[in-house]
């Protein structure tokens, strides 16, 4: 069911959008990249706090769903970029590499500064998850640097997409925000939670 | 209507300069690309080829002015 | 307001619903009816208006591939350069579009220049300047290399080889400032002024010569990406007393009946490619034999393959010299795509030429000559005007290249380069004997009140309707291409009315209306030369056909008509016999 939203939303709203249709190729990449984001911010509903949400019963698989989509979207979210530019490989116009030179350098727009703040970030997590065991801190003070830095990545990662995004429009923006906003604030209310009871 | 929409634009400004008949123009508070004056569109795709993000969409059809007997 | 051509629907008990009320007017306008005949609001403070002023030895004005060569080789040969543009580098005016570039290789090709020469005067039936037509083969080679040198021919997009050379040379590039007026202190040229579209500034320009790289221009047809090229260049000139020619001629492509203004899917795909060079090739194209047929049984023109069927097949027409006919219709652009990047990437509809499969319509080009046979006159092979100082390049320069009819493919672009260097050479060495000009202050004030007056004036006429006025009267068949007197006169009285009455009240409310001003003017002026030369050749040559002159006339007419203005202002014209350079400077 929740599996179901998050990648059925999205793609309902691409859909149902008033956006130019293109190639096969550009759409598969701009669907793809739209279910990364939905299901990157669902990631806050795949912990304990929402197992019973979920209705499932082992830990262990939530926890292992998490890890998957985790790796696989990361990945499609940092490969996204490049993503962008791909299709200039197959059809004439500015070549891929100086278009990707072109995005990066476009500093004065807020919307490519936080996509790449984003990206920063998300490889941060992504590293620090893959190298957890490695890393010189205890389960519990990681997990609190996964959720602040899970938080702060998706506030930015959603304006980011909100800002700049080919498929946003109205209905796609308040998606993102409301899940968004209802991810962080669930993972907020157990850390509180977890403080008053500690 | 020729230049039709733009999604996705990071405001480059690059099809600003590269429109020939002056269409495109960043808008001064999104600081994105806005289609200022489709009537002069000439529909000959620069915008679109030297788009770093393949934000432009083009159909070939375009409006016709109405007929007024005043300047 | 500011877009008063901007198509809008609105609903009938709507407008009904506001138009009696006094707020109608601003309804309509945030609604985008066309308001043109209300109120100008210009959105720009006009008196606080920037102001900049720059100096130079060479001023190249266009960037295209005329204007790329003449900044170039003006640095090159010693010169301080400033390269300004109505639009950006390699990404203005035809050169974009233009996917084939002649080169004479003579280990490729059996003939020799001469004979190269001999074959354009032939096809040309004499209206080529052999000088000219000799320069394109010597120089093509050179220039077409060094073009492969900066990457030209590695991508469809020309902006990063062309700013290549540019960058390295740190030449100054100022890009989307409309050139409005040259100026001319004590009979030379002393530069330039127009305005920026993208900030509220005047921009004077002090420079010891000029070199225009304006193109050609039309007006404003659909189906050729030629919008932006209004002549600007040539009627400039002529306001400070060039001499301008070849106003007769007329490019006579086609385009698709279908969307005939989507310029980019008529010329299916061409626009995409990379662009590649051309042998030698010449034919007798592009005139107005369609129109003509078009004329004669009435439209649609079904196009079938080349060489499948005759294109004249019908009583009279323009003459084609014997050795042309039957060929096929090349068609394609003068710089239509090359042998190379064809055998890559084939064309549809088996090779036919872009804007020549299917039903067909006239005028795509219209206003537009053949290319290089309209535009300044040149008083000798350097490109140089009449007016000392003064050069022009490319379109621009009314050099009869290859003549008043298309003959050798791919040589527009080549031509360009060619004469974009011989410029800059006879330019730089111009500059280097000629301090710079001291620009006099009232006539600064002068310009900068001209440029700006559209802004100020509080009703008038919007350029957008001017111009729609102005292709209504002579985009026609029976007006441009298929002439007769009367009709011409009939023609002529129309845009005398807009050049008397309507061109001094064309308003503006922003930058960009304030660009299709002056734009319109210069169609304006154009099309009054367009129109007095082809009543006055009273033949029948080449891509100029008349309906009641059909006939060449060798006797009275191996002559160019050159186009003036008088001491009192008005249009004076004068024959330059075929084969000899103005005002009797001796022959070519």
């Amino acid at each position: 069911m929740v599996f179901s939203m998050l990648v059925g939303l999205p793609m309902l709203f691409w859909a149902l959008g008033d956006f130019p249709r293109r190639t096969v190729l550009k759409e598969v990449i701009s669907i793809v990249t739209l279910i990364a984001l939905s299901l990157m911010i669902g990631q806050f509903f795949l912990t304990r706090n929402s197992r019973k949400m979920l209705n499932i019963n082992s830990m262990g698989l939530v926890i292992d769903l998490h890890k998957i989509i985790g790796y696989i979207f990361t990945g499609v979210l940092l490969l996204h970029p490049f993503f962008i530019v791909f299709p200039r490989y197959f059809e004439s116009g500015v070549e891929p590499e100086e278009a990707f030179i072109t995005l990066l350098t476009t500093f004065s727009s807020t919307g490519v500064i936080l996509g790449i703040m984003a990206w920063l970030l998300m490889l941060t997590i992504g590293l620090t998850s893959i190298f957890r065991n490695r890393l010189p801190m205890k389960f519990s003070s990681w997990r609190l640097l996964h959720g602040i830095l899970s938080i702060v990545f998706i506030i930015v990662a959603s304006w980011h997409a909100i800002e700049l995004g080919r498929h946003t429009d109205i209905a796609m923006s308040i998606f993102i925000i409301l899940l968004s906003v209802s991810g962080v604030l669930l993972l907020l209310k157990r850390y509180f939670l977890n403080l008053k009871l500690g | 209507m020729a230049i039709n929409s733009i999604n996705g634009c990071i405001g480059c400004g690059t099809c600003v300069k590269t429109c020939p008949t002056d269409v495109i123009r960043l808008d001064k508070r999104t600081g994105k690309a806005v289609i200022a004056y489709p009537a002069d569109c000439q529909i000959c795709h620069l915008c679109r080829m030297y788009c770093p993000v393949d934000a432009i969409t083009i159909t070939p059809d375009k409006s016709i002015p109405v007929i007024v007997s005043w300047g | 307001m500011r877009n008063s051509q901007e198509n809008s629907s609105i609903s009938r008990r709507h407008f009904l619903g506001l138009a009696g009320g006094a707020a109608g007017m601003a309804a309509l306008v945030s609604m985008g009816v066309s308001t043109s005949w209300a109120k100008n609001n210009p959105e720009i403070d006009i008196d606080n208006i920037d102001h900049q002023e720059s100096e130079t030895d060479v001023l190249v004005i266009g960037s295209g591939m005329a204007g790329l060569f003449a900044a170039v080789k003006a640095h090159d040969a010693g010169s301080n350069v400033l390269l300004v543009s109505k639009g950006r580098l390699g990404s203005s005016g035809q050169t974009p579009f233009a996917k084939g570039i002649f080169a004479y290789d003579e280990t490729t090709t059996n003939f020799s220049i001469d004979d190269f020469v001999n074959a354009i005067s032939s096809s040309a039936l004499g209206t080529n300047n052999k000088a000219y037509t000799r320069q394109l083969a010597e120089h093509s080679l050179a220039r077409v290399n060094e073009l492969r040198a900066w990457g030209f021919f590695d991508s469809p997009l020309y902006f990063n080889s062309f700013n290549k050379p540019i960058e390295e040379r740190n030449i100054t590039v100022k890009e989307r400032i409309v050139i409005t007026h040259l100026i001319k202190e004590n009979g030379r040229i002393a530069g330039a002024a127009g305005f920026s579209l993208g900030e509220e500034k005047i921009h004077i320009f002090n420079a010891k010569s000029v070199i225009l790289c304006t193109g050609a221009g039309g007006f404003k047809p659909n189906g050729f990406p030629i919008c932006d090229l209004t002549h600007d260049g040539t009627i400039m000139a002529y306001n400070i007393g060039a001499k301008v020619t070849g106003k007769e001629w007329n490019d006579g492509h086609p385009g698709q009946s279908k969307n005939a203004a989507a310029c980019f899917d008529g010329w299916h795909g061409m626009f995409e490619r990379k662009p590649g060079t051309t042998n030698v090739e010449i034919h007798h194209d592009l005139g107005v034999d369609l129109n003509y047929k078009a004329y004669m049984m009435g439209s649609p023109i079904k196009m079938g393959r080349p060489g499948e069927e005759k294109v004249n097949d019908i009583e009279g027409g323009p003459y084609v010299p014997e050795e042309f006919r039957n060929r096929k219709p090349h068609g394609a652009e003068p710089d239509s795509a090359d042998s190379k990047s064809r055998n890559r990437r084939p064309p549809k509809e088996g090779g036919a030429p872009p804007g020549m499969t299917g039903t067909i319509v006239g005028g795509s080009s219209a206003g537009m000559a053949i290319h290089k046979s309209e535009g300044l006159v040149p008083i000798n092979d350097k490109c140089e005007s009449n007016i000392p100082g003064l050069y022009a390049a490319g379109d621009a320069l009314g050099s009869y290249m290859v003549g008043a009819i298309y003959t050798q493919i791919g040589s527009s672009l080549a031509g360009s380069a060619v004469q974009g260097a011989v410029a800059a050479e006879a330019a730089s060495e111009y500059s280097k004997s000629t301090a710079l000009p001291v620009n006099s202050k009232t006539k600064i004030n002068l310009i900068r009140e001209e440029i700006l007056a559209p802004l100020k004036r509080e009703a008038g006429y919007s350029p957008a309707w001017v111009t729609q006025t102005l292709q209504g009267v002579m985009i026609p068949n029976f007006v441009l291409y298929i002439k007769k007197e009367n009709m011409m006169k009939a023609a002529l009285a129309y845009i005398e009315e807009l050049r008397d009455h309507h061109m001094p009240m064309l308003r503006a409310a922003d930058l960009h209306e304030l660009r299709l001003a002056h734009e319109t003017s210069n169609m304006i002026i154009s099309a009054e030369m367009k129109l007095k030369a082809s009543i006055m050749r009273t033949e029948s040559r080449c891509s100029h056909y008349r309906l009641d002159y059909p006939e060449i006339d060798d006797e009275n007419w191996q002559a160019w008509i050159n186009i003036l203005k008088g001491e009192d202002g008005s249009m004076k014209f004068e024959k330059q016999s075929f084969g000899s350079w103005p005002d009797n400077q001796g022959s070519i």
